[in-house]
């Protein structure tokens, strides 16, 4: 029997990290943190071989990604699903119209509470009564909806245990040349 | 506005003296500067994202520092992610020569003017931002003068140059009548590019 998410042991960063080491060699991480990513920036902050770019708003994540693969190097970034929506166009118009094969981590804010009080989309319809629920944080709501209304892949990272994703998501980007999300659905100890 | 540069005075300076920088176009000057140049590190940023010129640019400078990378945006592009300024003076892209070209107008769309367009003062947002190398300019004697020491110096390095408003029209790709450079996907573009620089590293 699956343990449900809530119970187990939250995901690690070094775990996290060391499998984007060995599945995608990134050069460059760009983003913007949050509290559930907080503990991957600390460890890229200081990480030897993977220079860490903060950008003002998280559409200019895809675009510097997007320039940096160009260039030849392997970017790797790092948003909230806030950032997310508002990166709509950045992303479309620059990592997936370029055919960037890159990964993109988005943590997704509200998912564990959202989770709790019922079904999510596509179970739950998105009325207007959904959407103003206060007991759960529509951006939850919206985050895996929007994703595949914008034709991006996607997986959900939500324990050590899921590690086999990180791997996975890089082999489709790389096969299919687009960019693929990894939804962390709980924040890194 | 009458000493404002026009495209020819801007662009045809900078295509003789570009060397092997890689030269990244935006909006209205897109299709000028193809008359100029037919060079493979040149790359149009067209079919992409309005206002992420810059920051695509950046990307291309930090990946290859050892190589200019000169970024030709619009005024209207720059106002729609101001932010990239302060990403740019952070990330302290010393190969990067972002040119802010500001004719007051959105100009493939009818010349429709921008928001503040008589006001705002896109030097002092350069500087700002924490960019420590701000050049303005709004006639083309001094901006020719200026423009081989501009390319040579350590960046990241903000040129602010008045152009008058031109009457390009809007921008395709995959039209064999179009620029040579716009007539690839813009998929296939980033990958010639990626193969100009020599691919993965």
């Amino acid at each position: 029997m699956t343990q449900p998410e809530a119970a187990r042991e939250p995901p690690r960063a070094s775990i996290l990290l060391d499998a984007i080491e060995a599945a995608l060699a990134p050069s460059h991480a760009v983003g913007l943190p949050d509290n559930a990513s907080a503990a991957l920036f600390s460890l890229l902050e200081r990480h030897p071989r993977v220079r860490l770019i903060s950008v003002t708003r998280e559409g200019e994540a895809f675009a510097v990604a997007a320039g940096l693969w160009a260039g030849g190097r392997a970017p790797l970034v790092v948003v909230q699903n806030t950032g997310l929506l508002e990166s709509g166009d950045a992303l479309r118009g620059t990592a997936v119209r370029m055919g960037v094969p890159l990964v993109f981590v988005v943590t997704y804010r509200g998912h564990a509470r959202a989770a709790a009080h019922g079904p999510l989309p596509p179970t739950l319809p998105l009325t207007g009564e959904a959407l103003v629920d206060p007991r759960v944080d529509s951006v939850a709501l919206l985050t895996e909806p929007t994703l595949a209304a914008w034709g991006i892949p996607y997986v959900r990272y939500g324990s050590d245990a899921d590690v086999d994703q990180i791997e996975a998501a890089a082999r489709r980007a790389r096969d299919e040349a687009r960019p693929v999300a990894l939804l962390l659905t709980r924040a890194l100890a | 506005m009458s000493g404002w540069l026009t495209k020819h005075e801007l662009l045809a300076p900078l295509a003789r003296l570009r060397g092997d920088a890689v030269v990244v176009t935006s909006m209205g000057v897109v299709r000028p500067w193809a008359r100029f140049s037919t060079n493979p590190l040149d790359f149009a940023s067209a079919d992409s994202a309005m206002g992420h010129t810059a920051d695509f640019a950046l990307g291309l400078a930090l990946a290859r520092p050892e190589r200019r990378v000169i970024c030709l945006n619009g005024d209207g592009s720059t106002l729609m992610t101001l932010g990239t300024l302060v990403t740019i003076a952070a990330a302290d892209a010393t190969n990067l020569v972002l040119f802010v070209l500001v004719n007051g107008t959105y100009e493939l769309t009818g010349n429709q003017a921008i928001p503040g367009a008589s006001r705002v003062d896109y030097a002092g947002l350069a500087r700002a931002a924490g960019i420590a190398r701000v050049h303005s300019f709004d006639e083309p004697l001094a901006y020719e003068r200026a423009l081989p020491e501009l390319l040579a110096g350590e960046g990241p390095i903000a040129v602010v140059v008045r152009v008058q408003p031109g009457d390009e029209g809007p921008l395709s790709r995959g039209d064999p009548g179009e620029s040579p450079y716009l007539r690839v996907s813009l998929a296939e573009s980033a990958r010639r590019l990626r193969e100009a620089l020599g691919g993965a590293r």
